[in-house]
């Protein structure tokens, strides 16, 4: 029979009274941590993918939609939780009789169904409206079909006289839009179900292989809206990014015009000449660039339904007048001609976004390391000894194994795709 | 030495085999004459080795012959099923694959139940607790397969009916059948009383009409349009018109509803002898059509002409690795009647070029819409 000291066991009885304080002191600690940091976050002033910061009609209708739904949501979820505390704690379980137990009041089942059966009337009014509103597609006054796959969004723009689009246009990670014009998005995917997303500019809406999804957007201003793929779609799911351009109406025009302009060789003899015939060599089994031609001055056409398990890579034509690649995750200009750009005044945005991207602009760097070997900047399915699963075809750039000389060459080339 | 039996057998080879050895020298010494004579001399040999080793059957020991005496054999019909099954699968290795199939079917189906019964009757003297473990062993079995025998005969003979008689003909048959099924169902559920008998009359009399009208249409041949689809090779994967009709029937069977309206990036129609397009979200009429490269796209036609059209797809030329020959890419909607639809997907690897021109046309109508591929 053993003997129990009772200082001791006081002794141990104020240690776990001190471990349960100490801990529940610890949780308190990361509740409240957690919680000023998504509080904070709300607070950050370099957030191009707002959603409380609408720049078009569309998103603004979303964000008045919120205005009333979260209020009202905000109120019933306080009250609720403060019944549900209150209810806890005053009648937890103290040992009490269990209280007499009633069935049947009609007067609170009536009331507890009505109220919340007339808060859902009201916003559902309001959510309808807003849903027919943002379907609306019969004053369409631009049509860009957008194109998902691993993991790079892919613009084409069919031909539509009226706007000066004579030929089809096609570009990758920026969307070029004119200001005050409804453009109606017409989605799908060549792989697997990606969503895109403009928060500035509008909700989200899911690219699904097979079929055509619509969705308006429209922006106030010039300007660029970031975005970013919202359906998990794979290994670089998250840089899958995009941005919306938004241009005065006239420099619209001027963009079209320049994506319309003809294919303009590199003066022979120099680097970008001998940068070309390593993009023949190199880049043009997926990437198109149209009107390159080989040394017979038959069209190269590129083929990356033979290579690429989407059936596509980014089409270069005229590349230096974007101002990202490899899916958006990138800036094709440096740091300090990106915040030029970016911070511009409204009426002088279109001239500096125009001016594409200059050998001074260039980010150089990224460029350069991505012809290096871009599966080390962005996670691709690119290894050759492990394509077996997609029947030998790439998801994303491989390593093409250049030299710094085919770098320089390259980049050289490249620059003259204005 | 010999037993009786083997004795007989032995006689029969020797027979034959004499018989065989003069057919050769004095007939003809590798017609069918020939093999049979051998073929006896062979079987006869068999059964004789047979007879020979298991003496005639007898028991050699008193011991012996109680055991077999405690065996309690009953009739059974599986051997001739197991012999059907033989014969079946000789037939069908000279005729067709699927006869052959049937023959294995029946003869592992007779194989089985000849042996299960077999090892049954070894349970005791008695035959009626024989048939009990018989039973217990793979009764549940019978039916299920007598059933389905059953049902693929009727569904076999009852589809040469419908396909005998013509395309109004046959629903007033099928109508007419399942009015007399329903109107016997709810007699019998009614009238208990008009069971056993009566329902025994019934099905004996409609199988043998079955029979009889299924035979007679099998004899008979399909009715005239389904051969003139077979002549055509209608069912023929590669069977495709894309230009002015010629086929009689083929693209009259075209489903002409559509169910994936949501999906089309372009509608084409046809109006008054003219094509024109609309791409969707944009409410007017359009010359030429973008479609992303490499990408399966769904093109919407309607027909709003009192004749029926077909939308061409012109993907332009290729050479054909085998001939050499370039011949002109593309593919087609079947036939649309008036105020009907159909789609029509397409997915185009290369970009269109001057060299690579593709199109929207539609037989015996005015205009074309451009396909660009960027």
């Amino acid at each position: 029979m053993s003997h129990t000291d009772p200082a001791q066991t006081k002794e141990k009885a104020m240690d776990t009274v001190t471990t349960v304080k100490s801990s529940r002191r610890r949780f308190a600690a990361a509740i409240a941590g957690v919680s000023a940091t998504v509080f904070l976050a709300g607070c950050a002033t370099n957030a191009p993918q707002d959603t409380f910061a609408p720049k078009g009609p569309n998103a603004k209708l979303i964000d008045d939609l919120q205005m009333i739904v979260f209020p009202i949501a905000g109120i019933v979820g306080v009250i609720v939780l403060a019944l549900a505390g209150y209810i806890f704690l005053k009648f937890r379980d103290k040992g009490q009789e269990i209280p007499s137990q009633a069935h049947g009041k009609p007067f609170v089942e009536i009331t507890l169904t009505v109220i919340p059966a007339l808060i859902l009337t009201v916003v559902g009014v309001f959510t309808f409206r807003g849903i027919f509103d943002l379907a609306e597609t019969e004053d369409t006054e631009l049509i860009i079909n957008v194109t998902g796959q691993q993991w790079w969004w892919e613009y084409d723009y069919p031909v539509q006289a009226d706007l000066g689009i004579n030929q089809p246009i096609i570009s990758s990670g920026q969307l070029v839009i004119p200001v005050g014009t409804k453009v109606l998005l017409r989605e799908t995917s060549r792989d697997v179900i990606h969503s895109y997303w403009i928060p500035a500019l509008n909700g989200k809406k899911d690219a699904v292989p097979g079929r055509i999804h619509l969705l308006r957007l429209e922006a106030d201003k010039p300007g660029i809206y970031a975005g970013q793929c919202t359906e998990f779609c794979g290994l670089s799911h998250a840089n899958m990014r995009m941005e919306a351009v938004a241009l005065s109406k006239e420099d619209f025009a001027t963009w079209v015009a320049n994506q319309q302009k003809a294919y303009v060789p590199p003066a022979a003899g120099t680097l970008a000449a001998e940068g070309e015939t390593t993009f023949i060599n190199q880049c043009s089994r997926c990437h198109q660039v149209n009107g390159l031609k080989d040394a017979n001055g038959k069209p190269i056409i590129s083929a990356p339904d033979e290579n690429v398990y989407s059936g596509a890579a980014p089409n270069l034509s005229h590349l230096m007048s974007r101002n990202t690649f490899a899916g958006a995750i990138f800036d094709l200009v440096n740091e300090e001609c990106r915040a030029d750009v970016w911070n511009a005044k409204s009426e002088e945005f279109g001239a500096k976004y125009l001016k594409g991207v200059s050998e001074e602009c260039l980010n150089e760097k990224d460029l350069r390391a991505w012809l290096r070997n871009a599966p080390a900047m962005k996670p691709m399915y690119a290894d050759p000894t492990k394509l077996e699963p997609t029947g030998g075809k790439y998801r994303g750039m491989p390593n093409l194994g250049l030299t710094e000389d085919d770098i320089d060459k390259l980049v050289a080339y490249l620059l003259t795709l204005k | 030495m010999f037993t009786p039996g083997s004795k007989y057998f032995v006689g029969l080879t020797g027979l034959s085999l004499v018989s065989a050895v003069l057919y050769m020298i004095l007939v003809n010494p590798s017609d069918m004459g020939a093999y049979a004579l051998f073929g006896l001399v062979l079987s006869g040999g068999l059964v004789a080795g047979f007879s020979f080793f298991t003496r005639d059957g007898d028991a050699d020991t008193a011991a012996d012959a109680v055991e077999a005496s405690s065996y309690a054999p009953a009739n059974s019909f599986w051997p001739l099923v197991f012999a059907l099954g033989i014969a079946v699968v000789l037939l069908g290795l000279v005729t067709h694959p699927i006869v052959f199939v049937l023959g294995i079917a029946v003869l592992v189906g007779g194989g089985v139940e000849w042996t299960v019964q077999s090892w049954a009757e070894r349970a005791s003297a008695d035959g009626s607790y024989n048939g009990y473990v018989r039973h217990r062993a793979i009764g549940a079995l019978d039916y299920p397969g007598l059933a389905t025998v059953v049902l693929g005969v009727i569904a076999y003979l009852f589809s040469r009916i419908m396909l005998t008689a013509s395309k109004s003909g046959a629903a007033v048959i099928f109508i007419i059948v399942a009015a007399a099924v329903l109107v016997l169902g709810f007699a019998f559920a009614l009238k208990p009383s008009l069971r056993g008998k009566a329902t025994a009359l019934t099905v004996t009399v409609g199988m043998l009409a079955l029979a009889v009208a299924g035979i007679a249409s099998a004899l008979s041949g399909e009715r005239p349009e389904l051969a003139e689809y077979a002549e055509a090779k209608h069912y023929d994967k590669s069977h495709r018109e894309c230009g002015e009709e010629e086929g009689k029937y083929y693209d009259h069977e075209a489903n002409n509803t559509v169910s994936l309206r949501s999906a089309v990036l372009a509608t084409v129609f046809v109006e008054d002898g003219k094509v024109r397009a609309q791409m969707i979200g944009l409410k007017k009429d359009v010359d030429t059509i973008t479609i992303q490269r490499a990408n399966s796209t769904n093109i919407l036609f309607r027909n709003l002409d009192e004749e029926d059209h077909r939308l061409v797809v012109n993907l332009g030329t290729e050479v054909v690795a085998e001939t050499g020959v370039k011949e002109k890419v593309g593919t087609c909607t079947q036939l649309t009647g008036q105020n009907q639809e159909q789609v029509l997907t397409v997915n185009i690897p290369k970009p269109s070029s001057d060299e690579q021109v593709y199109s929207f046309t539609v037989p015996g109508a005015e205009g074309e819409i451009k396909v660009v591929v960027p």
